[in-house]
């Protein structure tokens, strides 16, 4: 199967100041992928790309082995959700349902029908009196209900609070499980995407710093606390990540593709929003470690 | 996409109807009234070609009527590329709906097509009703004043003004995209329609075809044709001549009284013929004839009114295309 996204060098410039730079990833399908990183990263820079809303400064990308945005095929493959979930605000919930039908050949009428119902929204409503949440539901609903093979959410649940931030997760969890759509969402929370994402793409300063299957990316780092040395002393074959030193005790994150060897250290997991945040202080991008940077990290 | 279009265009449309209903109530009832009482005072006039004393009082009778309506097919181009162009697009970016509506499976360009043509048809139907319901409305009043060349006229009779409405549309829809703020878009749309309006009169109308050049000597026949001659308020002043040249033709430019060497004279010289108060035209011709006197004039004659018509709305019609284009171009470029 064609990769959900495959971009090659992207970058993206507004004027002089990057937003994207030297992006490559390969993103297979069936996923949840989770984008992660802090305001202002490139996240939404990279949906909106993917979804053709942007076109890329250098490099290039494919969603689904096409152009994004390249023609109606296209678009209706993809589903996109903007940041501020946006509507029209003097139409009807009903008149959005309706321009869903009308504009997207795989319009799913019953679900969202149900979905509006579900959410106990009055379709009479003018989309404009909608509460936050209640219009991210609702923009959610159209982006869903055209029934894309690729779902790109860009924040989806700033605005909701707990409860439906839990409700909206579960029924996109849902959604996935019933009709295999891949999806790409975007938050600076990582507890949000920790529950729902197989994959993760992390961003900081424009750049991907990490990305892989959650699982991997777990199983492949470890936290070493040992007394303090420096990092070359380490078994070979180990990448250190990160490296934090006290009087007496040094921290390391490392990276192995194989089980760390026993030693005079303690060995244990990595959670995910340690690694997480781990990836997006380190300055320099995943696979180009400078190791005389690393002294100074963390 | 009809559907919405329709539906994001509703109260435009609502509003349009509205006004385009009330005026045409307002011209058919005003306008029958006065084409009867025309009929049956022309009946009544033995030569209308040389003019009866009513024609004044009836112009003067629908003045303000006429200014009215002229105002209205005069604004209807701007308010249309105010009110359905500049809010086309730019509405949907300054609400960032358009990152919902372009991802429904429709590629922005074929979106923007739909509502181009639908509104443009709406515009041009709408601005032609209401040309046509002047033209026809101030038929007889037109007739009298033998003014079709004027700057007011020309622009809200005949079909100028279904130019002006394509254009103003079309220039709306593409600032808006290029100024993505309704707003400003609104007025800068106001404001280069107008400019070229008056481009369009003052500089452009005039030399669209070229003019012809013609010497009147001044002499009995020649003068019974004209409106009048005469000084301004000093005497010794030069002579002016008002109303020269041939029926229905566009003066663009003439210059004073000359004598043969192509020096003005003054009214003074001819101060015999001018103090004499029981000449009429005719017979001040016969007593001007003598002195060899005559004015140069410059003017489109009044064949040409139709060309200039269809030149200007042509011309109009061209930069609509133009912008209509560079419309999509500018989607396709879009960057978010």
């Amino acid at each position: 199967m064609t990769a959900i996204v495959e971009a090659h060098a992207l970058g993206k410039r507004y004027g002089a100041r990057p937003a994207l730079t030297d992006c490559t990833l390969h993103i297979p399908p069936g996923h949840v992928v989770g984008l992660v990183g802090p305001n202002g990263a490139g996240k939404s820079t990279l949906l909106k790309l993917a979804c053709g809303l942007l076109t890329p400064t250098t490099g290039s990308i494919n969603v689904l082995g096409g152009r994004p945005g390249a023609g109606p095929v296209q678009i209706a493959k993809v589903g996109y959700l903007a940041q501020d979930a946006p509507i029209e605000p003097a139409l009807s919930i009903a008149d959005h349902l309706k321009l869903g039908a009308h504009l997207n050949p795989r319009w799913d009428k019953a679900f969202a029908a149900a979905r509006i119902e579900g959410l106990g929204l009055d379709p009479k409503q003018k989309a404009g009196k909608l509460s936050g949440g209640q219009r991210a539901q609702l923009a959610l609903t159209i982006a869903t209900g055209k029934h894309p093979d690729l779902l790109l959410l860009d924040e989806p649940v700033a605005s909701l609070d707990p409860i439906a931030r839990r409700d909206f997760l579960k029924l996109l969890m849902d959604t996935v499980a019933e009709h295999g759509t891949s999806v790409i969402l975007s938050s600076h929370l990582i507890s949000d995407l920790e529950r729902v994402c197989d994959y993760l793409v992390v961003l900081a300063s424009a750049q991907v710093r990490l990305a892989g299957e959650v699982e991997e990316l777990t199983a492949a780092h470890r936290w070493i606390t040992c007394t303090r040395r420096d990092a070359d002393t380490l078994p070979a074959g180990v990448e250190v990540v990160s490296a934090k030193h006290t009087d007496r005790q040094s921290t390391f994150m490392v990276r192995s593709a194989t089980p760390v060897p026993s030693g005079d250290w303690v060995s244990e997991p990595v959670g995910l929003e340690d690694l997480v945040l781990t990836y997006m202080e380190r300055d320099t991008p995943a696979g180009r470690v400078a190791p005389q940077n690393l002294e100074s990290t963390r | 996409m009809i559907w919405l279009t329709w539906r994001q265009f509703r109260f435009q449309a609502t509003v349009t109807l509205t006004v385009l209903a009330a005026a045409t109530i307002y011209i058919m009832t005003t306008g029958l009234k006065m084409h009867h009482a025309y009929a049956v005072d022309i009946a009544a006039c033995p030569h209308p070609q040389i003019g009866c004393r009513f024609f004044l009082s009836f112009q003067n009778g629908y003045d303000a009527e006429q200014r009215l309506l002229e105002m209205l097919v005069l604004a209807a181009p701007a308010l249309i590329g105010i009110f359905w162009g500049a809010p086309l697009i730019a509405a949907e970016l300054e609400r960032g709906s358009h990152r919902m509506l372009w991802n429904q499976s429709v590629t922005p360009n074929r979106w923007l097509a739909v509502k181009l043509a639908i509104l443009a048809l709406a515009a041009l139907l709408t601005v032609g009703v209401l040309s046509l319901l002047l033209t026809w409305w101030s038929s007889p009043l037109d007739q009298r004043t033998d003014d079709r060349f004027g700057a007011m006229t020309f622009a809200t009779r005949g079909i100028t003004p279904l130019g002006y409405a394509a254009f103003a549309f079309a220039l709306g829809t593409i600032l808006g995209l290029l100024i993505r703020r309704t707003l400003p878009a609104m007025a800068v749309t106001l404001a280069v329609f107008i400019a070229l309006q008056i481009l369009f009169a003052a500089v452009l109308r005039p030399n669209l075809l070229p003019s012809t050049t013609a010497t009147m000597p001044i002499n009995a026949t020649t003068l019974s044709q004209v409106q009048g001659i005469g000084t301004g308020s000093d005497p010794s002043g030069p002579v002016e001549i008002f109303g020269p040249g041939p029926a229905g033709a566009w003066i663009l430019s003439a210059t004073n009284v000359e004598n043969s060497s192509g020096h003005e004279i003054s009214g003074t010289q001819v101060g015999t013929c001018f103090n004499n108060q029981s000449l009429d035209l005719t017979g001040l011709g016969d007593c001007l004839a003598p002195y060899n006197l005559h004015i140069d004039y410059t003017y489109q004659p009044a064949g040409n009114y139709w060309p200039l018509q269809w030149l200007e709305t042509g011309l109009y019609l061209a930069f609509a295309a133009l912008l209509g284009g560079a419309c999509f171009w500018r989607i396709r470029r879009h960057r978010d």
